[in-house]
């Protein structure tokens, strides 16, 4: 198992690549949704402050 | 509306592809092909995300382009939302190509970083990528900012076709090229078959990505619509 990890030497550039990817194309849908979620957020604020408007 | 809740519904197909292709494509080409190869040892492995990155880069500004004509041309925003969707997916993967390609290039030439042509018009790919996003985010009204943005990237698309092309070096005397040709027929077919199965997983990634930022494009870009106040989502 530890010799597939070590890849001949050459394990530290290969896993290091393979994290790159891995590391941003998590980042990248992670973002997306802290993003999604604040726009909701400021939706529903502005949502209900019409509404108390409305009303008064 | 109807792009937005079918959106809704393709993003988690897209993200099962995503998980399974990459995976597949990973497990075929770290277990079923040979550790050395003629020219190169274990590091070339390092192609799967190389390649399928690299590829997407190039892809996805075409995809882009596409979205942004469509938009010139008939005036519609959704393509606009889509064609700026695709441009940060694009980046991200030009990003990746650019770092792996580094690590390969240290383990294969020995150096990080060299100005060879498809290096160097690589990372002016990455710079119209970020300059297409920061013309959007300078422009304050979206129907200009739509429009400047996307005859940029109608203009920098003539850096692909430079790109595809920068490593087939006629003479070495007169061009220096590190970078080896991109010629799919010097691949073992198991190396291959993982790197297209990667590549596939690349594409259902960046579709999903794509769909979701175009969502929220969409949602605040249209906040102040009734059918957004309407949505499940808002209540």
């Amino acid at each position: 198992m530890s010799e597939f990890f070590y890849m001949g030497g050459f394990g530290i550039f290969i896993w290091s690549a393979m994290a790159t990817a891995l590391v941003l194309m998590l980042l990248e849908p992670i973002m997306l949704i802290m993003k999604r979620r604040s726009v909701l957020a400021d939706i529903k604020r502005i949502k209900r402050l019409e509404e108390r408007k409305n009303r008064k | 509306m109807n792009f937005y809740p079918l959106a809704g519904k393709l993003i988690p197909i897209f993200w099962l592809l995503a998980i399974a292709l990459i995976g597949l494509g990973l497990y075929w080409g770290f277990f079923k092909t040979a550790d050395v190869l003629s020219d190169q040892k274990q590091y070339y492995r390092i192609i799967y995300v190389h390649v399928a990155s690299a590829w997407m880069a190039m892809w996805l500004y075409a995809v882009m382009v596409a979205w942004a004509m469509i938009g010139l041309i008939f005036n519609t925003r959704l393509s606009y939302m889509l064609a700026s969707a695709t441009a940060v997916t694009g980046t991200v993967m030009t990003i990746i190509a650019l770092i792996t390609g580094a690590i390969w290039g240290k383990t294969s030439w020995g150096t990080w970083w060299d100005w060879d042509p498809k290096l160097t018009t690589f990372l002016i790919l990455l710079f119209i990528y970020i300059g297409y996003i920061a013309l959007q985010a300078a422009i304050d009204d979206t129907r200009r900012s739509d429009k400047a943005s996307a005859l940029l990237a109608l203009v920098g698309l003539a850096i692909v076709p430079v790109i595809y092309y920068a490593v087939n070096c006629p003479d070495p005397n007169e061009c220096a090229s590190l970078h080896q040709e991109s010629s799919l027929k010097r691949v073992e077919s198991n190396i291959l078959i993982g790197m297209l199965v990667t590549t596939l997983g690349f594409w259902a990634y960046s579709f999903a990505t794509i769909l979701m930022r175009a969502r929220n494009i969409i949602l605040e870009r249209e906040r102040n619509t009734t059918w957004v106040s309407k949505l499940d989502e808002v209540k």
